[in-house]
């Protein structure tokens, strides 16, 4: 790439008329002034010739200048004619001082161009390597949430049907044994059908739950707060899950003046079972289940606390993880993070303890109802 | 076979009452074991006529709870395989275990494996040194290489017979790819079930099987087993 700021044309214009000025503003003094000083004074349209044109442009003006020179200011004044010696070695020495310095201008003035030019084409690779490289880091980055989203889903996908498929081993195994005509005696078979009843109602939670899951993923989980009286909802999923609590003992303490929580009253419904059935999995026969309400600083918190091993403090934090079972569990592990997910939503937080009686203490809060 | 104690070894409770209910209801007596320790001991002091066992166990892993128990006993294990245990079933049976049943199973179906497993059990106690071998109309004379169903002889080439030979000797009995080809073909063989199809096609051409209820069942995926169809049938 050559330097041309103004072309070769423009240049030698700028040459051209720069000499040409030159030389009217010079003549009316060429008889006072010696011929160096009207030679040196004309290389200067020669310089600037160089750098507007470039080298083509830079001759054009030298041959101009020269002749100028030997027109105007070599007498005879105004003709080709020389007459010294000297003078025509003084035209010489300029035609080629004029050239010389013309070039080296333009070479000068295209190195330093060509310099600049590399330097801004390595600023270029340079930014678009970084531009490179950020994109590439967006698409890793991409890549590894799909293969989260990815394994989510069939965390997903294998914990429901598990989850599933073991109240409907149960229901197959009792039903295809009763269609085949097995005779058994009433209580036998009360106890047979009470287990298909209670897997199906087992199922029925399952499918709640993912229910919630998939409006929770949807961001779709908005709670429609109403005034929640706690002790009733309490005392009524307690009486509805009386199965599943049969070989515990249930504390329900709640107090009679205990305010009204301001929540959705089926989501609430929906963290208490599973809190329940939770503390039933992993009470031992026997043991005790407590439920607690308190108002504290205008929230409502309410306990779940049984007596089983409790929870590990490394696992406290992740418990709420969805499909963390456990030691030995059967269940889904998506039931606490419905949880969690349904306490936030209502503004309240929920976390787990180790009880006094030793076993897993959750505890959630909810805001009190203002009228 | 009534009056059998059966072992049930099974975390989910709800499961181990539906089977107990129904085994009691045949008259069996019913043991059961939530976790593969208890299932374990209780192999060892009950002595139970056969095993019914979850592979998906809490503590010990069903797979390691049959070897273990097959270590000192050979007591028919049948074992329920869930979606989760379902490619397991081979290792199980590579195990020892006698058979397998998927949940959610068909309690009818779980007991008529466990009644063929029951009857296995005595004809070995009973008849093991027999060489000859009877599955039904099916009679495979073993130190004669003589084979015939009902009164017709069947000719067959000497792999193809110890191929049936070796089915025959445990009747009902689910036997996988491996265990065939390690055992007819030889201890360096394990994955070429190909021969197995080619084989047992032709085994149940030359039987005349029934293509609709082979005697020679193909379990995909996992084996061969070779059934009696008319006590299936009445099972």
């Amino acid at each position: 790439m050559r330097h041309r700021p103004l072309g070769r044309a423009g240049g030698a214009v700028v040459g051209v008329v720069s000499v040409v000025a030159l030389a009217a503003a010079l003549v009316p003094f060429r008889d006072h002034t010696s011929t160096a000083t009207d030679a040196l004074a004309l290389v200067l349209p020669v310089v600037a010739a160089a750098w507007a044109g470039g080298r083509i442009s830079a001759l054009v003006t030298a041959a101009v200048a020269a002749m100028t020179l030997e027109v105007m200011f070599l007498p005879p004044f105004n003709t080709f004619k020389l007459d010294f010696f000297d003078d025509a070695v003084a035209l010489g020495v300029f035609t080629i001082v004029a050239l010389s310095v013309g070039t080296l201008v333009a070479l000068e003035a295209e190195r330093g161009q060509v310099a600049e030019q590399r330097a801004a084409e390595i600023e270029a690779l340079y930014r678009e390597r970084r531009t490179m490289e950020e994109e590439q880091q967006r698409l890793a980055a991409e890549k590894r949430a799909l293969e989260l989203v990815g394994d989510y889903r069939s965390a997903l996908l294998r914990s429901v049907s598990h989850d599933l498929r073991t109240p409907l081993s149960t229901i197959r195994a009792v039903t295809s044994d009763l269609r085949d005509g097995t005779v058994y005696d009433a209580e036998t078979r009360d106890e047979l059908l009470d287990l298909v009843g209670d897997e199906a109602d087992r199922l029925d939670r399952l499918v709640a739950n993912l229910l919630s899951l998939s409006r929770i993923e949807a961001g779709s989980l908005a709670p429609e707060r109403q005034a929640v009286p706690l002790d009733e909802l309490l005392t009524d999923r307690v009486r509805k899950l009386n199965r599943v609590l049969m070989e515990a003992r249930v504390q329900v303490d709640v107090p009679f003046t205990l305010p009204l929580a301001d929540a959705d009253y089926t989501l609430v419904d929906q963290v208490l079972t599973n809190l329940l059935e939770n503390a039933a999995r992993h009470s031992p026969s026997g043991g005790t289940i407590r439920v607690r309400a308190r108002e504290h600083d205008g929230w409502i918190e309410v306990s779940v606390s049984d007596q089983g091993p409790g929870i590990d403090p490394a696992d406290q934090s992740r418990i709420f993880e969805p499909f963390t079972r456990g030691q030995g569990s059967s269940s889904s592990g998506v039931g606490l993070t419905i949880c969690r997910a349904i306490v936030e939503a209502h503004g309240g937080a929920i976390t787990v303890h180790e009880a006094d009686a030793g076993g897993a203490q959750f505890v959630f809060t909810l805001p009190v109802h203002r009228a | 076979m009534p009056g059998d104690l059966v072992l049930v070894v099974e975390d989910t409770a709800a499961i181990a009452r539906a089977l107990r209910a129904a085994l009691q209801a045949r008259g069996y007596w019913v043991a059961v074991a939530l976790s593969g320790a208890a299932g374990i001991d209780a192999a060892a002091t009950d002595d139970p006529a056969a095993i019914i066992l979850d592979l998906g166990l809490p503590d010990i892993d069903g797979v390691e709870v049959c070897r273990r128990i097959r270590s000192w006993s050979d007591v028919p294990i049948i074992v329920l395989t869930a979606d989760d245990t379902e490619h397991r079933k081979v290792e199980a049976l590579d195990e020892g275990a006698d058979d397998y049943v998927t949940k959610p199973f068909s309690t009818p179906e779980l007991l008529a494996r466990l009644r063929v497993a029951l009857r296995r059990r005595r004809s070995v106690d009973g008849e093991a040194a027999d060489p000859v071998l009877q599955v039904g109309d099916l009679l495979v004379d073993v130190p004669h290489h003589a084979v015939s169903v009902g009164d017709v002889a069947v000719d067959l080439t000497p792999k193809e017979f110890s191929f049936l030979a070796l089915l025959a000797r445990h009747p009902g009995r689910v036997l996988t790819h491996r265990a065939i080809l390690q055992a007819v073909w030889g201890p360096e063989y394990g994955s070429e079930t190909q021969y197995l199809r080619v084989y047992a096609s032709q085994i149940r051409k030359k039987l005349r099987d029934d293509p609709g209820s082979p005697r020679l069942i193909t379990e995909p995926g996992v084996g061969y087993r070779l059934v009696d169809r008319a006590a299936t049938a009445e099972g």
